[in-house]
């Protein structure tokens, strides 16, 4: 069963079309990756998907119901999370309030359950060493990570991460592979993956979804992406060797 | 744990404002009792400025909304101070939420000249509507606050009235700083968007935090009418909300205790620097480019940079201690 759909999705600002009849499935615990060069429309897709965009034209499922009009936070509440492509935290609170205001939506929860659930999750996400650290004082990575534990906290079942390895070093780059991996394993997540490290995505995802100028032209496993002769011309290089991260 | 920061400020707040109001002469204790007011002002402003990062210039409105409801109903419909407080926190709660829904869909400067069109409005409908309100002669003979027989008119006992509540919202405040509901404020201040992505329905925060930022400019109000006993516009005008914020950012924005020194120091600044004359205004304005430029995080910010400072200074050699040696 798919957790989440996009279907013929149309989404344009002004005369520009930044999707034009997309559809994505994604089924319950699937790691998906959606690849594509700069501009051709993975954000605006993720932000279909949140609410953060109104699609023209097309359907948005979560869980078979239609949530294409639905607010962003009701949305959340239904299931989804979402990171961002340049991280957004929040600076005035700690590490480990940043992510108990994530833990807040469940309403079920006093101060101390919503405490030790989010301890839970930084741990999880090897924060343990920076939970009462002030935002402002952790490095790029970790502010990522913070953001994904965060995410965590609301307890989704469909995790969108768009470019969450963009400025991590290689180091760093592994941990998530690691963490995300172990977060499927051990919470069933479903996961939709927008990514430029090839080596990352190839590692990770079961399904590729690969757009160019807001139109799908490819879908498939990874081993089918890389010998797309369409893929290879619009995104990968006609030379694209896969050789890890 | 969660209540230890409240209670200590509520006792904080009635021990030093205690100590204080013991040596204090008459005037100052009028000035006293009115920035204790003011800080309860400026908590309630803390609320939707501090913690939600919704700038308003029309605080001095809800005060006014508060002042002129227990005004309006302890002389005109004989209510008992007991009875009009309440009802006009409650009406003035009412009117934030009606006013709140259609102007918290504006953002930032648009936000803020709403808010300042608001208290103009208030002004014009204070000044002009004689019928309710007196017009610009105002609402006089506002009956005294009494405990059975015992009134708590004069400076020294409506200062345990003005204390004890400054005391009650400032833990109130405390509390619910330290709560989800106060961390869900400062989301949204920080990232509306990233507040949305964890599920936080932001127009609910806004109004909250908008809606209890006038409950306590209300109760602001009630005991400004209780203490002066006598309301006019000239009280309520666009110029106090501007105060109240600048007693806000010189105290340090989203924390209480800069709310409490803001409204405090802005309070007895004029008369500290009356001997200037009318040229203490070059000297305010001055005072207060300064503390935005070289304190924008207030006196409380100062005064944690001041406790980073002493904890990284080394420590001095140790003088006539022999060196433990194994």
């Amino acid at each position: 069963m798919n957790v989440l759909e996009a279907r013929s999705i149309h989404k344009r600002y002004g005369g520009l079309a930044a999707l034009e009849d997309v559809t994505l499935t994604v089924a319950k615990g699937q790691f998906v990756a959606v690849i594509g060069p700069n501009g051709a429309g993975k954000s605006t897709l993720l932000n279909v998907l949140t609410g953060l965009a109104m699609p023209d034209e097309g359907q948005v499922l979560l869980d078979g119901q239609t949530i294409t009009r639905m607010a962003t936070n009701r949305r959340i509440r239904a299931g989804l999370g979402r990171t961002f492509q340049h991280g957004r935290v929040f600076a005035r609170l700690n590490v480990l309030e940043n992510v108990m205001t994530g833990a807040a939506i469940r309403g079920d929860l006093n101060e101390a359950g919503l405490r030790d659930a989010a301890m839970e999750i930084i741990e999880q996400m090897g924060l343990a060493d920076v939970a009462f650290d002030a935002i402002d004082s952790l490095s790029y990575g970790r502010r990522r990570m913070v953001e994904l534990a965060r995410a965590l906290a609301c307890r989704p079942h469909v995790l969108l991460l768009d470019e969450p390895a963009a400025g991590l070093n290689s180091g760093e780059v592994d941990q998530l592979i690691e963490r995300l991996t172990a977060l499927r394993a051990t919470h069933g997540l479903a996961i939709v993956l927008i990514e430029h490290n090839m080596g990352m995505v190839m590692r990770l995802a079961e399904r590729i979804f690969v757009l160019n100028f807001g139109c799908r032209i490819a879908e498939g496993t990874p081993a089918e992406i890389q010998a797309d002769p369409a893929v290879l011309s619009a995104y990968l290089g006609e030379g694209y060797v896969h050789a890890g991260v | 744990m969660a209540m230890r920061a409240p209670l200590a400020i509520a006792a904080a707040i009635l021990v030093l404002g205690g100590l204080v109001a013991s040596v204090l002469p008459e005037y100052y204790l009028r000035l006293f009792n009115l920035s204790a007011i003011s800080a309860v002002a400026v908590i309630g402003l803390n609320f939707a400025f501090g913690y939600a990062g919704l700038i308003s210039l029309g605080h001095a409105a809800f005060v006014g909304m508060g002042a002129y409801g227990l005004a309006i109903l302890t002389t005109a419909w004989g209510w008992s101070p007991w009875l009009a407080m309440p009802a006009a926190i409650v009406a003035t709660a009412a009117l934030a939420v009606l006013i709140g829904y259609p102007l918290l869909r504006l953002r930032g400067h648009y936000l803020a000249l709403a808010t300042l069109g608001l208290n103009v409005s208030f002004y014009i409908v204070t000044s002009n509507w004689i019928g309710l309100t007196g017009g610009t002669n105002g609402i006089a003979r506002i009956p005294e606050l009494a405990i059975g027989s015992l009134a708590l008119s004069g400076e020294h006992r409506f200062l345990c009235v003005a204390l004890v509540t400054l005391a009650v919202v400032a833990a109130l405040a405390a509390m619910l700083h330290a709560s989800r509901h106060g961390r869900e404020m400062m989301a949204v201040r920080d990232d509306e968007i990233a507040s949305e992505m964890i599920g936080i329905d932001v127009t609910r925060v806004k109004i909250t935090a908008f809606v209890l930022s006038a409950i306590c400019a209300a109760i602001a109000g009630c005991l400004f009418a209780l203490h002066v006993r006598f309301v006019a516009p000239e009280d309520f005008t666009y110029a106090h909300s501007i105060t109240y914020l600048a007693m806000l950012i010189v105290g340090g924005e989203g924390t209480i205790v800069g709310a409490i020194l803001g409204a405090i120091l802005l309070t007895f600044l004029p008369e500290w620097l009356r001997f200037l004359g009318t040229t203490y205004l070059l000297f305010f304005g001055l005072l207060m480019l300064c503390i935005l430029v070289f304190l924008p995080t207030g006196l409380v910010g100062l005064g944690r940079r001041l406790r980073l400072r002493s904890r990284r200074t080394p420590p001095p050699a140790s003088v006539g201690v022999p060196e433990m040696t194994s």
